[in-house]
């Protein structure tokens, strides 16, 4: 924006300060509330709270009385871990192949590869225990895992495609033609190039695994409990403070990997990519 | 065997893949999965039969938690891969199960428990474990106590009313009782839309039957149609909240368990039912903050209990979920329809 | 990795694909054409059910109609935010993108909690309309369409701000001082520089506010409440309360099909104003 302003001009820059200073106030308040409840001395989740206690922080860390939250969590990491390693691996081969093809197919596949990202998450999470309900297989790990990778993949391939995209091709040609092989050429020139692009990929899968509800939904079971899904429910039945607590450990956690990932990989700048 | 080879095939593809990463107790020689409900009764399940079961028969329970409704719905998903070992379930969806076939044929013998059951309370399908009474919960610093169903439809009151549907047992109850009031029937519901559609537009909210207690507790709603349990729950949390019998009696119904056809773990499946009615279960079950209807004869209920033993379900109205069950997906559906603005 | 080579590459996604996800999406309409969760009889008796039915498509109308709502609110919110990010300096750069991420590292479960306590009779809203006397009494937002669109703002307004954010960035900072130097007016510098370098990324974020937000399963539900039916509500009651996996099917497929109408529609947008 031009940094002098006629004075004709300035209701509209009023304006759009306002809005843009209500949309920060939109998108970090109720992170706040969360926050903030978490602290409550109250025993259900209340806004505001009569006052502050770390005991619900105590409460959620105790190994005997936490035990099921614990549990989702460690379902919820493995999948998460699990998902992003498949994602990333199979975004990553897929953007090396669109970006090395000039034909015509890359482009049409790259919108087939998407697609996921914009279909209704609800009505993949009932097609999904349609198909295995109809294969008679029972709830399981590999089958969230599966679940979630398909709806994870589109955010490893925007970032890893972004960087794959600006690949210097003849880098690779002349690995090829000093007689390194494919592997090599990939570990050595390719991989370290595209590295960025691929940890940021890694991260959003990861984070829209953890996150994910539609899916684990219909193929969640007691054996596979999701936090997501666990947090569900205690927040609406038994409205239990340890929820906000534990968001509060999510939102930390997530807030260090981000800062994390954006002074290695620039991660903010590439989810903006 | 198509269908067997398939699964044999994919399945022991993933299957074995999967072990690694199967949480330990799957592999113990002990362990049972219990579907319970959601809210009041995970909780107390976890903080009284959870160790019980460990301490009488080393055995490691795990909760689905998830509404009698829900459960059958799984359990039909599963195709006879049952989703856990033990159902937790209402007159009406019972009734559905062994129409569906969901359970395995029960052997109330295996019970060491049995004889402290009142007769009739163990047959082949499964067995009695404890009581649910439904009737009004309201917020007594906000309104007065409400004398009944009717109550609900005066202006006071509905304007703070939070109503749910036919999703659940203590819904369907609810509003049968209400149709009842203004003429209906258990198998006629009509006179009750009429008079919601009289009051919905000051309905303080119309909400899913998980999201009520949230809703209550927030203050959105003050009046609402539940059970003891969650009152007790909510209670114990601090808010605001009575149970009212109403006028036209109180609905009472048995909750009983049954094992999942196809359950894996057979032999912790009894144990976990016989622990639960074991005079030490119900008795914990039946105190604070908790407040179970005991069905173990040698218990007597809390205080806060409206039933002073079991043998008093007789004294509280009943329903016939054989008449009922055929007409609630159509109850369900024009419930949904009646709300939507 | 020779150029014809290439497609090897992409196989592992697409069998991965075919398998995990097509797969179960033909058999969802499959489903849909059956007679019962058994897949041995079909007809199409549940599609009768959802085009003769005048709910269905009401609730239908209204899903898109949420989605359409969120991204009209995320807009009006977001371009401006990221007019203040393409004028700021480097550190309130930083605290608008962190800002711009922070809601998608909170749960959705828990972010829904928070609107609960920000919209209901009691809440922070409330409190404040009611303790400052601007409104007599509490107006009602939980369970209101409005409420559950301000909620669905901040839920899905990152995936409007970054490729709004990433599209802006490519203005030559130059072209904004010369179009200033010219004489043009602020809003003639929005309006003929900004705004076509922005639009590529404006119809991306629409795209998936509205995918996203019209199929926001929990927030719906939680915070619209059982007056606004939407699709993906009833796709999940017909599913596991009522067990109609036929009409589930049919529904899910609704949703499905009438979001990607809408995406497809806007992607031609999107082309017809590239060619332009």
């Amino acid at each position: 924006m031009p940094r002098l302003l006629a004075p004709s001009d300035r209701p509209l820059a009023l304006l759009i300060l306002a809005l843009a200073l209500l949309a920060l106030l939109i998108l970090i308040g109720p992170v706040i509330v969360v926050l903030v409840t978490s602290f409550t001395t109250s025993q259900a989740l209340r806004f505001p709270p009569p006052g502050l206690t770390l005991r619900w922080y105590e409460a959620l860390f105790d190994p005997a009385r936490s035990a099921q939250i614990h549990k989702a969590a460690g379902n919820s990491l493995l999948v998460a871990v699990t998902v992003a390693a498949f994602s990333t691996g199979l975004a990553t081969a897929a953007s090396l192949g669109i970006v090395r093809a000039r034909a015509r197919w890359a482009r049409a596949a790259e919108g087939v590869f998407m697609a996921p990202l914009v279909l209704p998450g609800i009505a993949y999470g009932l097609a999904t225990l349609m198909f295995f309900s109809w294969l008679r297989l029972p709830p399981s790990f590999w089958l969230l895992v599966a679940g979630h990778a398909m709806i994870a993949t589109p955010f490893a391939l925007r970032t890893v495609g972004a960087s794959a995209a600006g690949l210097d091709t003849t880098l690779l040609d002349a690995s090829a033609s000093l007689g390194a092989s494919p592997w090599r050429t990939f570990r050595r020139v390719v991989l370290p190039l595209i590295m960025p692009g691929v940890a940021a990929g890694a991260f959003l899968a990861f984070i829209s695994s953890l996150d994910n509800v539609p899916v684990s939904l219909f193929l969640g079971s007691a054996e596979n409990d999701m936090l997501p899904i666990r947090m569900w429910g205690m927040m609406e039945s038994s409205l239990d403070v340890r929820v906000a607590a534990a968001s509060g450990v999510l939102v930390a956690v997530a807030f260090l990997l981000l800062v994390v990932m954006d002074r290695t990989v620039g991660l903010v700048r590439r989810m903006a990519g | 065997m198509t269908t067997l080879n398939r699964r044999a095939l994919l399945g022991a593809g993933l299957g074995a893949a999967a072990l690694p990463f199967l949480p330990r107790a799957a592999y113990a020689a002990g362990s049972v999965t219990g579907a319970v409900y959601p809210g009041g009764w995970d909780e107390a399940l976890r903080a009284v039969l959870t160790p019980a079961l460990k301490q009488a028969h080393n055995v490691d329970a795990s909760y689905e938690p998830l509404f009698a409704v829900d459960q059958i719905a799984k359990a039909r998903a599963s195709r006879g891969v049952a989703p856990f070992d033990v159902f937790v379930l209402d007159p009406g969806p019972r009734v559905q199960g062994i129409d569906l076939n969901l359970y395995e044929p029960f052997d109330a013998s295996k019970l060491s428990n049995r004889a402290k059951l009142p007769s009739g309370y163990a047959d082949q399908y499964g067995a009695g474990v404890a009581a649910q009474v439904v009737g009004i919960a309201y917020n007594p610093k906000k309104l007065p106590k409400p004398a009944g169903w009717r109550d609900l439809f005066k202006p006071e009151y509905a304007s703070r009313l939070g109503l749910t549907g036919f999703g659940t047992t203590f819904g369907t109850v609810s509003l049968i009782e209400m149709a009842k009031v203004f003429g209906g029937s258990e198998t006629d519901v009509e006179p009750l839309f009429t008079e919601l559609r009289k009051i919905l537009p000051q309905v303080a909210a119309v909400a899913q039957p998980a999201a009520m207690p949230g809703l209550f507790q927030q203050g959105q709603i003050d009046v609402m149609y539940t059970n003891t349990y969650t009152v007790s729950l909510l209670k114990s949390r601090g808010v605001d909240i009575e149970f009212a019998l109403p006028e036209t009696g109180g609905v009472a119904f048995g909750t009983t368990m049954h094992i999942a056809k196809g359950a894996k773990n057979m032999e912790q499946a009894y144990q976990y039912i016989d622990t639960m009615i074991s005079t030490g279960v119900q008795s914990g079950l039946a105190q604070a903050p908790f407040f179970f209807v005991p069905v173990n004869t040698e218990v007597t209920p809390g205080p806060d209990v409206p039933m002073r033993s079991i043998a008093d379900l007789s004294k509280f109205v009943t329903h016939d979920w054989a008449k009922i069950n055929p007409l609630r997906a159509r109850w369900i559906d024009r419930f949904n329809r009646e709300m939507a603005k | 990795m020779d150029e014809r080579g290439a497609w090897r590459l992409a196989l592992p996604l697409a069998v991965a694909q075919i398998l995990f996800f097509l797969a179960p999406l033909l058999i969802l309409a499959a489903t849909s054409f059956a007679t019962d969760e058994n897949l041995v009889a079909f007809s199409h008796q549940a599609w009768a059910d959802v085009v003769a039915d005048g709910f269905n498509l009401r609730a239908t109308w209204n899903t898109l109609r949420l989605g359409g709502l969120t991204v009209i609110a995320t807009v009006v919110l977001a371009v401006p935010l990221a007019l203040l990010h393409l004028a700021a300096g480097p550190g309130l750069k930083k605290v608008i993108l962190l800002a711009a991420v922070l809601p998608l590292l909170t749960s959705v479960v828990v972010r829904t909690f928070s609107w609960i306590a920000i919209l209901g009779r009691e809440g922070v809203i409330n409190n404040v309309l009611v303790g400052t006397g601007i409104t007599a009494g509490p107006v009602p937002l939980l369970q209101t369409e409005h409420g559950l669109i301000l909620a669905l703002t901040q839920i899905e307004m990152p995936l409007m701000l970054l490729p709004l954010i990433a599209s802006m960035g490519r203005i030559d900072p130059a072209l904004l001082d010369a179009s200033a130097a010219l004489g043009a007016s602020l809003f003639r510098t929005l309006r003929k520089v900004v705004l076509p370098m922005a639009l590529p990324g404006l119809l991306a974020g629409a795209t998936l506010v509205f995918a996203s937000a019209a199929t926001a399963f929990i927030s719906q539900s939680v915070i619209g409440g059982g007056r606004l039916a939407y699709l993906p509500y009833l796709v999940w009651q017909q599913a596991m309360v009522v067990f109609n996996w036929p009409l589930a099917a049919a529904l899910a497929l609704t949703l499905m099909v009438s979001v990607i109408i809408v995406v497809l529609a806007l992607s031609a947008l999107g082309r017809k104003i590239a060619d332009a």
